[in-house]
């Protein structure tokens, strides 16, 4: 047997924690609960977690702030709970690092989904490390910078395989468009969302079987892409 | 009159002269026309450079008159024997009306000057008038009381045409009719001219019209070249000039309470844009916290993986849950019914005790965990609306329940002071920083350490300050460094007298 995966639920809000909390263990994780941002970092750098869910509103520290310290030292899939309203920090602590985010209020299915996808990239990637990635019917190879759909290469520019494999890397994470943009065209692009969404949209084409209804680059409205490199449950 | 008296004194006074003149050289035997001649030319002058023209002439007639009959030959005759001497006459004549004419001018350069001053420095006091009013309503009304004042007029009106009706404002002590149709056709004429007219210092645009046998002086009220207005003024002439100084002092002062009112507009709509925001902000996660716990403690309970004493857990969560979404819910729409005024004062003889009862028992369930300690000194009827006085105090009730630590003991003093009812509350909390002492009773106000604290909404205190303030009563905050933060209510109260006085026998 597995041992179960660890979360820390980082929430002031004591019902939040109720109610979170018995989901998750009674879904087959294990939970430590922080109330604050310093505890969560105590007990972060305690007892290594599998994966923080960490909410943006804290007393102390900002959230922000939490997700930036944290990936100072570590590779754990973050998902942040945000409440605000404000695009604004969810997209910072994306840049930041965190991996992804729920929107308060969350249902339970969401945020459990999330939660199985983080997990799911880290053991992935500690498997892989092989040069090539294959979802679905869709296989990446990195160093030959050839995809294949179905035994069928597909003809990618330069520009197209570059997202592709910046996205498919990174798979089943959020990256912001600011991240994207500035990763592809550079930091001065940043301010030019347009360039991103004709790529999007040519290598859509290319690579998915319904362009209309995306399978593999899923769209975050407002905040950036993911690869998915497994179907939406 | 008097004028007129003073300068027959005047003639009087120089015929004297002249004769004492005329006397004593004589005596003297002096008979040197020279000598004698520019001593009469001096007497003339100085009583003509005083004096108005007819006395000039007077005295220099007389003058000429008295040299030729008593020191030219043939003396004793009025006739001119050598034509030179035509000439001393001439000169005599000459000499005193060029004195007299510069006099006067200068005299009337004087009058002039001290006319004016006397306008500008009401023009200026005016202009400080307009300076000092800010509330727009009451603005014009004053503006026109205070030219009035200033320009000791009989009657005063402001004039302004707005969507084609007239606007007028009145003061004086005279009350005049204005004709609309004449005020507009003097507006409609100021409007089709702009002309200045150099010497009388006017633009274009007076009028006067004489209504119930009064002359009434209009002047347009012009800020820049754009007429906004009339100015009508009865009673003392104000000169020209002035009254178009008048009439631009006024238009500023119009001008000026716009722009307060436009400002003051602006502000408003940017406080109830921030509130929006705020509210937005604060509702916003005071809603989403705890629909998330209610969904996830109902996929708890819908799963078959809790044991019954976790199942209880979470379903007292959900009930729990579900009571904070409704005391937001009521403190909304307590919010919204006391934004749209619809709350109203209804005063009652009540017994304070009763209040504190009511307010108990309102927010029972917070207090639940707390000892509250009530001593009610004064319990006499007082007249007050008991339905707003507990709500209010219920809010600062529950407000204590949650700053104090669970079991810590809330004190809640009532009592008569001079004539109002002070409500006490005192709590075993924190405290209240200094910083934020004057902003709890702030709409979404926190305290920086109470965002850990589930349940308050930000908006209890200021329904209370918002409750009370219906009824004249008010709400400060304290701290008392031995326990924690003191809030305390006073309203003004009619007490019964007969039963205060039958409670203390």
């Amino acid at each position: 047997m597995t041992t179960r995966p660890r979360i820390l639920l980082v929430d002031d809000e004591i019902a939040i924690q109720r109610s979170v909390g018995p989901l998750l263990r009674s879904h087959g994780y294990d939970v430590d609960v922080a109330g604050t941002g310093t505890e969560a970092l105590k007990q972060f750098a305690a007892d290594a977690p599998d994966l923080i869910i960490l909410d943006l509103g804290l007393p102390d520290i900002q959230g922000t702030e939490v997700c930036r310290r944290i990936r100072l030292t570590s590779n754990s899939p973050i998902v942040v709970l945000s409440a605000r309203g404000t695009e604004g920090d969810k997209v910072n602590a994306l840049d930041l690092g965190a991996d992804d985010y729920v929107t308060k209020p969350f249902g339970p299915a969401e945020l459990l989904a999330r939660i199985r996808v983080s997990l799911r990239r880290v053991a992935t990637e500690a498997r892989e490390d092989t040069g090539r990635l294959t979802a679905g019917d869709l296989t990446i190879d990195y160093d030959r910078r050839r995809v294949v759909r179905q035994g069928v290469e597909i003809r990618l520019t330069p520009k197209e395989f570059e997202l592709l494999t910046l996205l498919a890397r990174q798979h089943d994470r959020v990256l912001t468009h600011r991240a994207i943009l500035k990763a592809i065209w550079g930091g001065n692009a940043v301010e030019q969302p347009e360039h991103l969404w004709t790529l999007v949209a040519q290598l859509r084409k290319k690579i998915e079987p319904d362009p209309a209804n995306p399978r593999y680059l899923l769209s975050e409205p407002w905040v950036g892409y993911r690869f998915a490199s497994s179907p939406p449950d | 009159m008097r004028w007129r008296h003073i300068e027959s004194l005047r003639v009087g006074l120089g015929i004297v002269a002249l004769g004492v003149c005329t006397g004593l050289y004589h005596a003297w035997s002096i008979a040197n026309p020279a000598i004698v001649a520019l001593t009469m030319l001096m007497v003339v002058l100085v009583v003509a450079a005083q004096a108005a023209r007819w006395v000039a002439v007077t005295m220099s007639v007389t003058a000429t008159l008295a040299f030729n009959f008593f020191f030219l030959p043939p003396v004793g005759t009025l006739t001119i024997a050598d034509p030179q001497n035509w000439v001393v006459l001439f000169t005599f004549l000459a000499v005193s009306l060029v004195a007299s004419h510069l006099s006067a001018v200068a005299r009337n350069r004087t009058h002039e000057a001290v006319v004016r001053r006397d306008e500008l420095a009401r023009l200026f006091d005016l202009s400080r008038d307009v300076l000092v009013v800010t509330d727009s309503h009451q603005a014009l009304a004053s503006l026109a009381r205070s030219i009035a004042r200033r320009f000791d007029l009989e009657f005063v009106a402001i004039a302004i045409p707005k969507d084609g009706e007239w606007g007028i404002l009145t003061a004086g002590s005279v009350p005049v009719d204005l004709d609309t149709r004449e005020l507009s056709h003097a507006f409609a004429a100021a409007k089709a001219s702009l002309e200045f007219d150099a010497h009388s210092r006017t633009y274009a645009g007076h009028r006067t019209m004489v209504v119930q046998g009064r002359t009434v002086q209009l002047v347009p009220l012009r800020v820049g070249a754009r007429p906004t207005g009339l100015l009508a003024v009865v009673g003392r002439l104000v000169e020209a000039g002035t009254l178009d100084a008048l009439g631009g002092v006024v238009a500023l002062a119009i001008e000026r309470t716009q722009f307060l009112d436009d400002r003051r507009a602006g502000e408003l709509a940017r406080q109830s844009d921030a509130l929006k925001t705020a509210l937005l902000a604060s509702i916003g996660h005071d809603l989403k916290t705890p629909l998330t716990s209610i969904r996830a403690a109902a996929a708890n309970l819908q799963g078959q993986y809790l044991n019954e004493a976790d199942r209880q857990d979470q379903s007292d969560l959900i009930l729990a849950e579900v009571d904070r979404l409704n005391r937001l819910f009521q403190d909304i729409l307590e919010m919204a019914r006391i934004d749209a005024g619809a709350v109203a004062a209804e005063f009652r003889w009540v017994y304070p005790s009763e209040i504190v009862a009511a307010a108990r028992d309102q927010v029972g369930h917070a207090l639940r965990g707390h000892e509250v300690r009530a001593l009610t000194a004064d319990d006499v009827p007082v007249k007050l609306d008991p339905r707003l006085t507990a709500a209010a105090l219920a809010r600062l009730l529950e407000n204590a329940a949650q700053y104090s630590p669970d079991g810590e003991r809330i004190t809640l003093q009532t009592r008569l002071v001079d004539d109002a009812l002070e409500l006490q509350v005192q709590d075993h909390g924190p405290g209240i920083a200094a910083c934020d002492l004057p902003h709890v009773f702030d709409r979404f106000f926190r305290g920086r350490s109470s965002r850990s604290r589930p349940g308050g909404t930000g908006m209890g205190l200021w329904i209370a300050r918002s409750l009370l303030e219906i009824e004249g009563g008010r709400v400060w905050a304290d701290n008392d460094p031995a326990t924690g933060a003191i809030f305390t209510v006073r309203v003004p109260v009619e007490v019964n007298a007969a039963a205060a006085a039958m409670d203390t026998e």
